[in-house]
């Protein structure tokens, strides 16, 4: 029986490869949302809230009630829950109240009479400066298994640090109090506390980052662009400042005009509470503009990629997946493309229980490929399985791929199936930078196992520190098609010993 | 660093070696817009075969650059194509790889500028200028008009000034003073400095204007202090006050061919003093009329500037009060503007902890903070906007002889923690706040219509906990405090340079005593103060 349901399942699939190549909509679904009228719905954070309804946090400080988004777009219902804020990129729910994330707070918003209108503002966090720059956005995660909400801070014009602990991240506490948690940060576009309690935030292109980045927040490090360091003296708790990461000009040897020699790897070596990117988000390629993180917890509901993340790009308004393992003590992970065509540029998002991811952002002041100014869509997979890399890791002389699906024998098992390539960023005080230290290893081996669901490859050489660019361009599945997405690049902080 | 590019093609190249006038250099400046993925100009005029010297200035935080294409060109497809392989286009540097295009500025870091130097083309035509970073493409975008018509206005002849003495604060009636002294002006060109007069002075120019065809013609001035033109004794455009001169106001008037008489009145308080003036329209290249040339006068007729972008999303205020929490001007930066029923707004302080500015009629307009990426403090919508007292804290103990703590910029008082703001049944807000333990309300309501009728702003704060001894409330701090039996009328001059308006209100608060320029009473647990605007009461 079995079999035979495989073997209709493969003419299937042959007859649909025959019609047309795989697309992203085969197995990712866009719906697109009305928004309400009159106010432009420019989304920067979604929560769930516990009778199936979401909020939205909006650019304009608004915050939205949505019921039934869930199901038929058409019976999508929006109910205004709060106004006038000043930007909300941070919502979480607890103890029926909504916890904003605004320029210069954390508030807690509670509707007392229960006519679905949040009628009070308790500021539970003030501390941190505000200078009256447009560019101090606030990003507020949702709270941790201590009831700690994590908030980063973006530098002052994201480039330097007018008032305390812009640049930073700090915990607020249930209490209120607020503990510089990580100095570092440069221009944030979103924030996650996984579910390991592990806490994420996405970075942008700009000065000390040549593309934008995930960081992983480990309290008491220092995530890279030293504009916030000064603040040491106000946060006793972080010890003593770190030495700073020198900037081209100042580097030995280093001619004016020519790109900058250090790199992170290095760097590491002599700051100690420097933490590399977990993952850089391939300018260009993977996106420009990295912002929110969601993790998929739904068990399967949303494919097979239990537990990675989904992380979005304002100016590309794509999502991409991101797998990470941890290496030596490091955080280190693959970015793979994953589904483009949101309406707008992606900001704020959000998975539910069942699976189904909400997106939703603007792209206003910083444009986008979507071309809408304002969009609020849901993400639903289809059921069907795409043909992907599904983790990649780290080995000592390669990488260990597995798939989503069976592969091809010969075409996976065929060195000539896969390229390589290295590069990295400089890490420099100039703003983004390009692709440097060009290295084309050869794939001299490829092992498919047993259970024909993963592959071992061997490289010529691993350069630790660079980023490892590796297409699968002539594997197949076991079905014949190729993968749906036949590029991944792994962020090799760390070589493991075995 | 400047460099000069010469980006044409070949093609290109020899479609405009047969320029054969414009050989004077026409130099346009465009720079992009802070925070706005915007150029400043968006538009402008050449003559066919014109030699441009355009200086690209990148005043943005982001990287930039300036590519022109041929008419027609869907320049947003062209700069989004580099997406589909984007590995090159990073090597190119984001310079699309199109025949299409014919001349590009270098990608821009922040704070860098450039200079491209072409030849117009001669085929008339409009040729879009487009930033082709990923992105940008769509609203980043703006036009050339190779035009026919690019020729310049004549200029004024047979200009003459009249100087005038006095302190005035807005235009005076000049045909009703006498003029100091006058003469003519050899150069035919406006300009202030006719005498060595830096403060206090007024001027009048009149000349000769010939109109070369009939038709709608547009004047511009732009001013530090005062001005307005009048055309054959019809007032054409004003920009009176006291204000900098970085708003060009524009004015329109039909002309028949011919000669009309063109009158300039302008005057200066102190401080900084700027005079410009030009004309345009029918397809002629804006000329300037005055000595100083304003760089938002560089082509007529049409809109050419982003001026427009933050004005005209105004907050009307219906049954309930609207809350906005943003950059408000006078408030500090963590304001939160509340327009309330009754046509009286307020701009609170979560940074003082108190009061900042009071205003009447309309609230405010969202534009600024809503479109591009919300940068700048925005200024009330209304009129008639008053300054209770410095932005300072509301509550102080004072030493025997000591002046009210004043606040640096943007800091925020000892002793003080902003708690938040709870909404009534009516949405009012009620603004809460601790101070040495004694936790404060704070709620505003307005009696009244304050835009027609006799409306005025009610205050009333509640005090909760042990109050401190000797604990001081400041109702009002100003130069200028005058008792009206239970009324104190408060006049501060401008208190806020963005805000042209006089800061001048009436306020009555039981207990309330003049002490030199403050106004206080002993803190107590219930404090009512009420507002007025002495321009509703008659006593202006």
């Amino acid at each position: 029986m079995k079999t035979l349901r495989i073997l209709i399942g493969l003419i299937l699939a042959t007859a649909v490869l025959r019609a047309a190549d795989p697309q992203e909509s085969d197995y990712y679904k866009i719906t697109t949302f009305d928004t309400p009228p009159g106010t432009a719905l420019e989304v920067g954070s979604i929560e769930l809230l516990p009778d199936g309804k979401l909020a939205l946090g909006t650019r304009r400080g608004e915050v939205w009630t949505v019921s039934n988004a869930d199901s038929d777009p058409a019976n999508v219902k929006y109910q205004i829950f709060a106004s006038g804020q000043h930007e909300i990129l941070g919502l979480a729910y607890k103890d029926k109240s909504l916890t904003i994330t605004n320029r210069y707070e954390v508030a807690r918003l509670t509707d007392t009479d229960g006519d679905g209108r949040a009628d009070k503002f308790e500021t539970v966090c003030d501390q941190w400066g505000v200078s009256g720059d447009y560019h101090e956005y606030s990003f507020g995660s949702r709270f941790d298994k201590d009831g700690d909400l994590w908030v980063v801070l973006c530098l002052t014009g994201s480039f330097t640090s007018q008032v305390p602990f812009r640049g930073w991240c700090v915990r607020v506490k249930p209490d209120g109090t607020m503990v510089p948690t990580c100095s570092g940060i440069r221009s944030p576009g979103g924030i996650v506390v996984n579910y390991d309690n592990e806490v994420y935030y996405t970075d942008n292109q700009g000065p000390w980052h040549g593309a934008c980045t995930l960081q992983h927040l480990i309290p008491g490090t220092f995530q890279g662009h030293p504009g916030g360091n000064k603040w040491y003296d106000l946060a006793p708790n972080m010890g003593p400042r770190p030495v700073d990461p020198i900037p081209e000009a100042f580097q030995q040897g280093h001619k004016k005009g020519t790109p900058d020699p250090d790199r992170m790897d290095a760097e590491r070596k002599r700051i100690k509470e420097l933490v590399p990117p977990v993952v850089y988000m391939v300018h260009g390629k993977i996106g420009n503009s990295s912002s929110f993180i969601v993790p998929d917890l739904s068990d399967g509901k949303f494919g097979p990629f239990s537990k990675q993340m989904f992380i979005a790009d304002q100016s590309h308004s794509n999502i991409s997946r991101v797998f990470i393992e941890e290496v030596n003590g490091i955080k280190q992970g693959v970015v793979f493309p994953f589904r483009k065509g949101f309406k707008s540029g992606l900001i704020g998002g959000r998975m539910n229980e069942k699976g189904q991811l909400f997106a939703g952002g603007s792209d206003r002041g910083w444009g986008a490929k979507g071309g809408q100014p304002f969009s609020f869509e849901r993400l639903d997979w289809t059921g069907k399985v795409p043909f992907e890399v599904h983790e990649m890791h780290a080995k000592p002389d390669g990488f260990e791929l597995t798939f989503t699906e069976p592969v091809d024998e010969k075409t996976a098992g065929d060195p000539a199936s896969y390229s390589a390539r290295e590069f990295i960023y400089a890490y420099r005080e100039e703003y983004g930078g390009g692709e440097v230290d060009d290295k084309f290893p050869k794939v001299t081996k490829a092992v498919v196992s047993a259970d024909k669901k993963s592959v071992r490859l061997t490289l010529e050489k691993l350069t630790q520190g660079d980023i490892h660019e590796l297409h699968f361009d002539g594997v197949r599945s076991a079905d014949g098609r190729p993968v749906l997405h036949p590029i991944g690049y792994y962020t090799l902080n760390e070589i493991p010993a075995k | 660093m400047k460099m000069i590019h010469r980006s044409l093609p070949a093609l290109a190249t020899a479609l405009f070696a047969s320029a054969s006038f414009g050989a004077e250099v026409e130099t346009i400046t465009i720079k992009t817009l802070r925070a706005q993925m915007r150029y400043d100009v968006t538009e402008f005029d050449v003559k066919p075969g014109q030699k441009v010297k355009l200086v690209f200035q990148n005043d943005d935080d982001m990287p930039h650059n300036l590519c022109f294409f041929q008419p027609g060109t869907d320049v947003i497809a062209a700069a989004n194509k580099q997406m589909e392989k984007p590995e090159e286009a990073l090597k190119r540097n984001w310079i699309p790889d199109d025949p299409r295009m014919w001349a590009h500025s270098k990608p821009l870091n922040p704070k860098e500028s450039d200079e491209v130097n072409f030849t117009a083309p001669e085929k008339p035509g409009v040729y879009p200028f487009v930033c082709t970073f990923p992105g940008h493409a769509a609203i980043m975008q703006g036009k050339m008009t190779v035009g026919e018509t690019g020729q310049r206005l004549p200029g004024l002849t047979e200009l003459k000034f009249e100087l005038f003495l006095g302190n005035w604060k807005s235009l005076p009636d000049f045909a009703k003073l006498k003029a100091h002294r006058e003469g003519d002006v050899k150069d035919n060109l406006v300009q202030i400095n006719v005498d060595d007069y830096k403060n206090e002075f007024g001027l009048v120019f009149t000349g000769k204007l010939d109109v070369p065809k009939d038709g709608e013609y547009s004047f511009f001035i732009a001013s530090d202090g005062g001005g307005r033109i009048y055309v054959d004794g019809r007032r054409v455009v004003e920009n009176d006050g006291i204000h900098p001169a970085d708003k060009v106001r524009e004015g329109k008037a039909k002309l028949k061919k011919g000669a009309h008489v063109f009158r300039l009145e302008y005057f200066q308080a102190a401080g900084g003093a700027e005079l410009y003036t030009a004309w345009g329209g029918q397809g002629f290249v804006t000329t300037h009329l005055s000595k100083l040339e304003h760089p938002d006068m560089k082509s007529a007729g049409k809109p050419k500037k982003n001026k427009n972008e933050n004005t005209g999303m105004p907050l009307v205020v219906a049954q309930e009060p609207i809350i906005y929490r943003n950059f408000i001007t006078g408030a500090g930066n963590r304001a939160i503007g509340v327009g309330y029923p009754g046509n009286a707004s307020i701009a609170w302080s979560a940074e003082a902890m108190n009061l900042a500015i009071a205003w009447r009629g309309a609230f405010i307009d969202a534009a600024r903070h809503w479109n591009g990426r919300g940068g700048g403090q925005q200024p009330p919508l209304g009129f008639d906007v008053f300054r209770a007292t410095e932005l300072s804290q509301p509550f102080a103990v004072l030493a025997e002889g000591a002046t009210w703590p004043a606040l640096e910029k943007g800091a925020r008082p000892a002793g003080y923690t902003w708690r938040g703001y709870e909404l009534d049944a009516k949405r009012i807000p009620t603004f809460r706040y601790e101070w040495e333990g004694v936790k404060v309300s704070e709620r505003y309501e307005v009696a009244g219509d304050a835009l027609t009728g006799d409306g005025k702003l009610v205050r009333t704060l509640k005090l909760d906990g042990k109050i401190p001894a000797g604990a001081l409330f400041r109702v009002a701090s100003a130069p200028k405090i005058t008792p009206q039996g239970a009324v104190f009328l408060v006049e501060d001059g401008r208190v806020v340079p963005e805000i042209a308006t006089e800061s001048k209100f009436l306020v009555t608060a039981e207990g309330a005593k003049l002490t030199g320029k403050d106004l206080t009473l002993p803190a107590r647990v219930e404090i009512k103060v009420t507002y007025s605007w002495p321009s509703l009461l008659g006593t202006h």
